[in-house]
């Protein structure tokens, strides 16, 4: 062996154990709920012997499978949507502001998102329920009480909190490598205020933009918990359903077959929006 | 203009108190007196911090939660450390790949991982009645921040440092433990404790991956929840959200919270 390639050799041993880990707990658990996904069910084992692909005929054939995963694109497509919207003022700010506060600003975003989620669904349980404090305080307004918790409602809310400082930092990001000299140039030359953020700010966090975006939209879609404690089992995602055929029952194949449509469903998703940001972006270039 | 200026300002308050709100509500409810989760709180109690020490459920769940976490975050520092070493200085094709692969269990949907480690610890492993299906599964989930802390150390760290040593004579070796791994020892110690609060906080991998009969924190309060709202919960929460935030603080000193790459 040569002196060159036996130093490549040692090199690759500082990456062997994380490469064996990732290769042995993620890729070929994967390949495996793949080659699950083809299997026969049985009910004494958790499947059968032989290979089959009536568990996505199955799946594609019922509307209630159907109706699950349009629910869950739906919920997840809504809080992408809301998080977007709360995310741009708050990034804005952060990536910009000079106040002596602005690391405990920070903080502030960084913090739900080191809070369990479970605790987190939990305040808005003890916030939204019917005889909670935000029904309370419109109580003695005079209005409501409105059913917040155990609906679609509920639900978002609580996905739109867990998953906001997740669009809100690479947001922050893309804003803060945006040099300000670029819009105060684009605002002497003449251009109004929206102009300049349509043709400067726009096109430059794209990017950021993008990476929240699919983030958020991934996460919301295979989200199990915040559906299971907001919905209180009165409202059903693929996720949830997942979990509980494979908690509950032998059926194996068609748990995993689901979450085989679910990726599908939500990678062509991402996939379609990534080529709609990449055609808007050449547009504005 | 200041119009302009004041409506952001509402607007970020506004998000500001939709963030936080949530978990200020979590402690100030497990300080109230009264029997049932209402406000305005009653009186101030320590009535469900005692009820959670006295139940057997909760502490048995966040001590194993704790030792989980512990052993996660160790064998993740002492895997994810020499790959970001290999990533950022010895690697110089396929890096985007590399660096795919190791962030690929934060990428992917942890539910999805869940359960593929569900189908493959029980046909060709160990089954799940041991605890070490649950803490491969936090090891793996955790690697990532890891990964991603370590090689941002060592990316603001010149490799001209460790050069400069070897030119003076030093081994790799000795110009690693006396130059690198002093300068990124904040970085891999930031590393270590966000895999902690990671696998501290992790419900979906548990939740398939636990042993029979065990539960940590996260799943106990998660079961608790789905039929039972006492404040127990909310004392049970608290501990966990200060945790977490002695660990925050700790990073900020040491590292810097901003410089926490996700």
């Amino acid at each position: 062996m040569t002196e060159a390639s036996e130093i490549r050799m040692r090199q690759w041993l500082f990456a062997a154990p994380a490469l064996l880990l990732v290769g042995l707990f993620v890729l070929i658990p994967y390949i495996n709920i793949g080659i699950m996904s083809f299997r026969t069910p049985s009910t004494t084992a958790p499947y059968g012997p032989g290979f089959t692909i009536a568990n996505y005929i199955h799946i594609l054939s019922d509307s209630l499978y159907l109706s699950l995963l349009a629910e869950t694109l739906l919920f997840a497509t809504t809080t992408t949507a809301v998080c977007l919207v709360l995310a741009f003022p708050v990034a804005f700010h952060l990536a910009r502001t000079t106040s002596r506060w602005r690391g405990l600003l920070y903080a502030g975003v960084l913090s739900p998102l080191l809070t369990g989620v479970v605790i987190r669904c939990f305040g808005w349980i003890v916030l939204l329920a019917n005889n909670g404090l935000v029904n309370q305080a419109l109580g003695t307004l005079g209005i409501g009480p409105f059913q917040l918790m155990y609906n679609a409602t509920g639900v978002t809310i609580a996905l739109v909190h867990v998953f906001l400082p997740l669009m809100i930092l690479p947001l922050m990001n893309a804003i803060q490598s945006i040099d300000p000299h670029l819009e105060e140039a684009a605002r002497t030359l003449g251009a109004s205020r929206t102009r300049v953020f349509q043709r400067i700010v726009l096109p430059l966090i794209l990017p950021g933009l993008q990476s929240g975006v699919i983030l958020v939209f991934v996460l919301a879609a295979s989200a199990y918990v915040i559906p299971m404690l907001l919905g209180g089992g009165r409202v059903q995602t693929l996720p949830t359903v997942m979990v509980q055929q494979l908690m509950g029952g032998l059926l194996w194949p068609f748990g995993a077959a689901l979450a085989l449509v679910l990726s599908f469903a939500v990678l062509a998703s991402v996939w379609a929006f990534a080529l709609l940001g990449r055609k808007r972006m050449r547009r504005l270039a | 203009m200041r119009l302009a200026s004041i409506v952001l300002l509402i607007s970020v308050t506004a998000v500001y108190l939709f963030l936080l709100l949530p978990i200020v509500i979590v402690v100030l409810a497990s300080f109230n007196a009264a029997e049932y989760l209402s406000f305005p709180p009653t009186g101030l109690s320590f009535r469900w911090y005692a009820a959670f020490l006295s139940s057997p459920s909760f502490t048995g769940a966040f001590f194993l939660s704790i030792i989980v976490g512990l052993v996660a975050a160790a064998a993740a520092t002492l895997i994810g450390t020499p790959a970001a070493i290999f990533y950022v200085r010895f690697l110089d094709r396929r890096r985007e790949e590399f660096r795919l692969a190791m962030l690929a269990p934060m990428l992917l949907p942890e539910v999805l991982t869940a359960i593929a480690l569900l189908f493959f610890f029980n046909q060709v492993f160990i089954g799940t009645q041991t605890l070490l299906p649950l803490i491969l599964g936090h090891i793996v989930i955790t690697l990532p921040f890891v990964f991603l802390t370590v090689s941002s150390a060592l990316y603001n760290l010149p490799a001209a440092v460790e050069e400069a040593a070897r030119t003076l004579g030093a081994s790799a070796w000795k110009a690693f433990r006396r130059v690198t791994f002093p300068l990124i020892k904040s970085g891999i110690v930031t590393g270590a404790m966000l895999a902690f609060i990671m696998s501290f906080d992790n419900v979906n991998i548990s939740l398939l991956l636990k042993a029979i009969g065990t539960s940590t924190l996260p799943i106990q309060l998660f079961d608790y929840l789905r039929y039972d709202f006492d404040p127990t919960a909310a004392a049970a929460s608290t501990i966990s959200v200060g945790l977490t935030m002695l660990i925050v603080l700790a990073i900020d000193r040491i590292y810097g919270l901003r410089a926490v790459r996700f």
